[in-house]
């Protein structure tokens, strides 16, 4: 075998470059001034872990969703080294790159350090450093450039949905959701799901009852198509699945437009021209249903309209050869491909959670858990896994009704909009159309950045510069941040502790990260920040109520202001009051047990029978629970296959996956379709001035088909614009036989215009700037492979 | 006492580059793109789009292979490079002179400049930090997420690694050299 054994650094679209050395802690801006820390600061960037005294505590990894377990190496009140915790059974004993490089992201020389509020003018950069008093005051009453929250809702009658609330993934969101939606009361929130895998947990969830998990230690076949494991890591998925492929078990055909890592680690890559897999899985199922290969009992059990199902795909033809222009994969590969499947013991289509790709991506989801239950491997060893549900129960918030708030109208376009989280892009774009039956005038904003999470930048700076107020609670200068009125530092993740998360499936555990070091500089934790910021709004926004609400008005009469004000539940900081240290120790003491606080605490996880359970089985291998402790069948007779969804028919959606010939692909001469995808050192845009996963990926450049940059003359690092009908950015290519010759593939997550970020600053091009505001049908979910572009060497 | 070595079960390598980060923050490795002690190397795959071989693109991960034979060792001038008690290649900075006849010497490309310390720098094993502290795995060891990696005492016949190479097929990079790599990796 020939491998390239040369330290030069194997170009994934990544190029070795001389990089930036040495400590840069300017005080250039106020950004960036490392002064007046509470805690200590290490003077150089990576250190060395010392053989002296040390103290190990668990934390969660915050740098992606996935949490994993690990222990801090805390070196005289620095955090030297993060290790991974080998109790946590989702997480194996594992942290990726980004995990290993959080440390960086914490002692970040350009994170928020203080709370700012607006001086100058919107996204001039001009911002005042002030106590965390007057910014709260700030948001409440405004300053003589904006105006505050009491203002507004008193202006708008107290209909708090005039006031809107965003924030990403983690584990302190359910906090803001409950002060800002539940306690404050609008239903205008909008996060992460309706721009990233809506449909995915929707098109199975409505299908099989849950998204499920997968069993690959027992799993022999896998259709992984349209995710990519081994680059955009998923636990415990990534470390499972990688361990069987390459003729070790597991089978692996990797259904892909690009040749990605998961590809390299495969036994067969077809690449499958983009938003065309559902036609790919109705012609796998059609040579299932003609040649009778399916489990008939088990589909006769548990199928919902499943007869219906098999006269609809045959009826409509959806041959292989029907499949083959379609998905430009070959019709004898696909009969292959279903044949083995059917043949396989336990095979998986692997459901493979991201973000949306195509206009039927709820379908394809569909018709993929579909597919799966043909071969009956579900519910079972080595199949999908329902598992168990989590640990810990629910908890309740005493909320109050606010008369005067109005339901929130992101609806158009969308055949079933969901109430909790809505349609960033429907949402955004009716505000800017003027479709709003109520103004929006405010955007609370925690631990998200729409500028560049969202498609179309253009229409998201159009949406927050219209707005009275904007707040920002993050821990880095974002690009959102810079179009905020405050600005709230928030504490990292190896900073504080957070709320005890448990997870369920095959084997459940509870999680917990604990504060491996006190907050940084003037930062706050976020259960902090509800709190003093639910203690500021109750009072001033209760007047508001007070004033508009009738129903309020009347309970006042009845039973006083003091008892109206606490049994209707006003005090915003309620659910905060207590600190998160003692409601973490409440929650774990109730349902498990003392012992188990006390191993919690200690170890960062905990699950009933742990001790007996847990075993280190080699140097890499753990047992978390014995095989038959593994709850592999769950759902038994209950389970459910829906082949046919008859209450989808109301909103225009097909009741069973059909294909419609409006998804063909094709791109106009001289053109690309923009693909996205990830690789393994970066998260989006959080990751992207971090200093380490810098040095692994310098920039993102664009992969174009080799034969295609030469014909255009376009070579290695050169710069190039891409340009869609939305906007244009300028990136270095990377040429590659890894991408067909229409198609064109970037990172997101770059191309800050923050120069509150040294590194991320206009490092690379924001593909949120390109790809088009387009959605889905089903929840108004963005669409993120639908552009086209142009390309010219600049 | 030790003769350590590594297993390398490259098969599962998924080229994340966890290892990387985790060697370099455990050891305070300079930061830089070019300054690493251990890499994954790897290629394009062969051929064109929509044909690629897959095999062609196998990720391979590399380090200093701690040669029972090193000839680095063998050039070095003032015996700054030198085998340790548990038979590992070592560097005494303060011994090094930056001659870098050893980075030429080295079939493995294993060794890099410290801009800092303006001294040759490789990979220790940890020794000085994991190790040290009584540890038994490395940062690379411990972190990867598909466990490609297996450190261990070739001396002691009960230890992972022994078992692991006395089990399965294994080779050596450049074996023709004569190095005796200490790193051997699984087939
Ligand atoms: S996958 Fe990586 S970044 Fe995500 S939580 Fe785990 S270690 Fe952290
Ligand atoms: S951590 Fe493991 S899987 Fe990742 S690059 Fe290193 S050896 Fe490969
Ligand atoms: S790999 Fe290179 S640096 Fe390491 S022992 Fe061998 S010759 Fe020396």
């Amino acid at each position: 075998m020939q491998v390239e054994m040369s330290r030069r650094r194997f170009l994934q679209g990544g190029v070795a470059m001389s990089v930036v050395g040495g400590t840069t802690f300017s005080a250039t801006n106020l950004f960036a001034s490392h002064e007046e820390s509470h805690g200590s600061v290490p003077t150089t960037i990576t250190t060395k872990t010392s053989t002296g005294e040390a103290k190990e505590v668990p934390i969660l990894c915050g740098m992606c969703v996935n949490k994993c377990a690990a222990f801090a190496r805390v070196e005289d009140g620095v955090i030297t080294k993060l290790n991974p915790n080998p109790y946590f059974p989702k997480s194996r004993n594992m942290l990726c790159p980004r995990g290993n490089a959080g440390i960086q992201t914490t002692y970040d020389p350009d994170r928020l350090k203080y709370p700012m509020i607006r001086i100058g003018k919107r996204g001039d950069g001009k911002y005042k450093r002030v106590t965390w008093d007057e910014a709260y005051d700030a948001i409440v009453n405004g300053t003589d450039k904006f105006k505050g929250l009491k203002q507004i809702l008193d202006e708008e009658k107290d209909n708090r949905a005039t006031v809107g609330y965003a924030n990403g993934e983690g584990l302190s969101k359910e906090g803001f959701e409950v002060l800002i939606g539940q306690k404050m009361g609008t239903p205008n929130y909008v996060d992460e799901v309706s721009i990233c895998l809506e449909t995915a947990g929707g098109g199975f969830f409505s299908t099989i009852g849950t998204y499920p998990e997968i069993d690959f230690e027992h799993a022999d076949y896998q259709i992984i198509a349209g995710a990519n494991r081994a680059e955009a890591i998923i636990t415990p998925d990534t470390m499972d699945m990688f361990k069987y492929t390459k003729g070790r078990g597991l089978k692996t055909i990797c259904i892909d437009p690009r040749f990605t890592n998961t590809a390299a680690k495969s036994d067969k890559w077809l690449p499958i021209n983009p938003g065309t897999d559902l036609a790919f899985v109705l012609a796998l199922t059609w040579v299932v249903f003609k040649e009778n290969l399916q489990n008939e009992k088990f589909m006769e059990k548990h199928g919902v309209g499943y007869e219906e199902y098999k006269q609809h795909i045959l009826s409509h033809k959806y041959t292989p050869e029907w499949a083959e222009p379609i998905c430009g994969i070959k019709a004898k590969e696909i009969y292959t491909i279903a044949r083995e499947f059917m043949d396989a013991e336990s095979p998986i289509y692997y459901p493979g959670r991201r973000s949306v790709f195509s206009p039927n991506d709820y379908q394809l989801r569909r018709a993929m858990a579909i597919f799966q239950a043909l071969s009956g491997n579900m519910d079972k060893k080595g199949g999908y896994i329902f598992g168990n549900r989590g640990l810990l129960p629910a908890e309740y918030v005493k909320q109050p009704i606010y008369e005067n708030t109005k339901e929130r109208f992101d609806t158009e376009g969308i055949a079933f909009p969901t109430l909790k989280s809505g349609s960033w892009i429907v949402f955004r774009n009716m505000v800017l159309e003027g479709k709003n039956p109520y103004p929006v005038r405010a955007m609370l904003m925690r631990k998200h950045n729409p500028m560049m999470s969202v498609p179309n930048t253009t229409k998201t700076r159009a949406f927050l510069e219209k707005m009275d107020l904007n707040v920002v609670i993050d821990i880095l200068p974002t690009d959102t941040a810079m179009l905020a009125d405050v600005i709230l530092p928030e504490a990292s993740y190896l900073e504080r502790m957070s709320p005890v998360k448990s997870y369920g499936f095959l084997e459940p555990s509870v999680v917990m990260r604990k504060a491996a070091i006190e907050p940084l500089f003037e930062t706050k934790t976020p259960e902090v920040i509800f709190k003093e910021l639910g203690e500021k709004l109750s009072k001033p926004l209760f007047e508001v109520s007070k004033k508009h609400d009738v129903a309020l008005q009347e309970l006042i009469k009845e039973k006083g202001e003091k008892v109206a004000f606490e049994e209707g539940g006003y005090n915003l900081a309620e659910p905060f009051e207590k600190p998160i240290e003692e409601r973490n120790e409440e929650v774990i003491t109730e349902v498990f047990g003392k012992k188990a606080w006390e191993t919690i605490n200690e170890k960062g996880v905990y699950y009933p029978h742990m001790e007996e359970y847990h075993k280190q089985l080699s140097p890499n291998d753990f047992q978390y629970y014995p095989k038959n402790k593994r709850k592999y069948t769950s759902r038994g007779d209950s389970l459910k296959i829906v082949c046919k969804n008859d209450s989808l028919t109301s909103g225009g959606i097909d009741a069973m996956p059909t294909w419609d010939d409006a998804w063909k692909f094709s791109v106009p001469k001289g053109e690309f379709r923009l693909i996205t995808g990830r690789h393994a050192q970066f998260t989006q845009s959080g990751t992207q001035n971090n200093m380490m996963l810098r040095d692994l990926i310098p920039t993102n450049f664009v992969w174009i088909n080799q034969r295609e940059a030469d014909k255009m003359g376009i070579k290695f690092g050169e710069k190039v614009e891409i340009k869609s009908d939305i906007g244009a950015i300028v990136l270095k290519a990377y040429p590659t036989e890894k991408i067909a010759p229409n198609q064109i593939f970037l990172l997101h997550g770059f191309g800050s215009e923050s120069n509150g970020m040294e590194f991320a600053y206009g490092n690379g091009g924001n593909d949120a700037t390109i790809i088009k505001d387009d959605i889905e049908p089903m929840y108004g979910a963005s669409v993120m492979h639908s552009t086209n572009c142009k390309i010219r060497k600049v | 006492m030790a003769r350590y070595g590594m297993a390398l079960d490259y098969k599962n390598c998924i080229n994340c580059k966890a290892c990387e980060v985790a060697c370099k923050e455990e050891n305070g490795v300079e930061l830089g793109a070019e300054k690493h002690r251990i890499w994954v190397g790897g290629n394009n795959p062969d051929g064109q789009w929509p044909l690629l071989d897959i095999a062609s693109a196998a990720f391979m991960p590399s380090q200093c292979q701690h040669c029972e034979d090193a000839p680095c060792q063998e050039v070095c001038p003032t015996n700054a490079t030198y085998y340790d008690e548990n038979h590992v290649v070592r560097v005494d900075s303060d011994k090094c002179i930056l001659c870098s006849y050893c980075m030429n010497a080295c079939p493995y490309d294993a060794r890099y400049v410290d801009d800092r310390t303006m001294t040759v720098d490789k990979c220790t094993f940890c020794s000085d930090t994991r190790l040290a502290r009584g540890e038994t795995t490395t940062a690379c060891q411990n972190t990867c997420p598909t466990k490609v990696r297996t450190f261990g005492d070739l001396d002691d016949p009960n230890s992972e690694i022994s078992e692991l190479l006395r089990t399965r097929d294994h080779f050596s990079l450049k074996a023709h050299l004569g190095t005796n790599p200490k790193l051997f990796y699984l087939t």
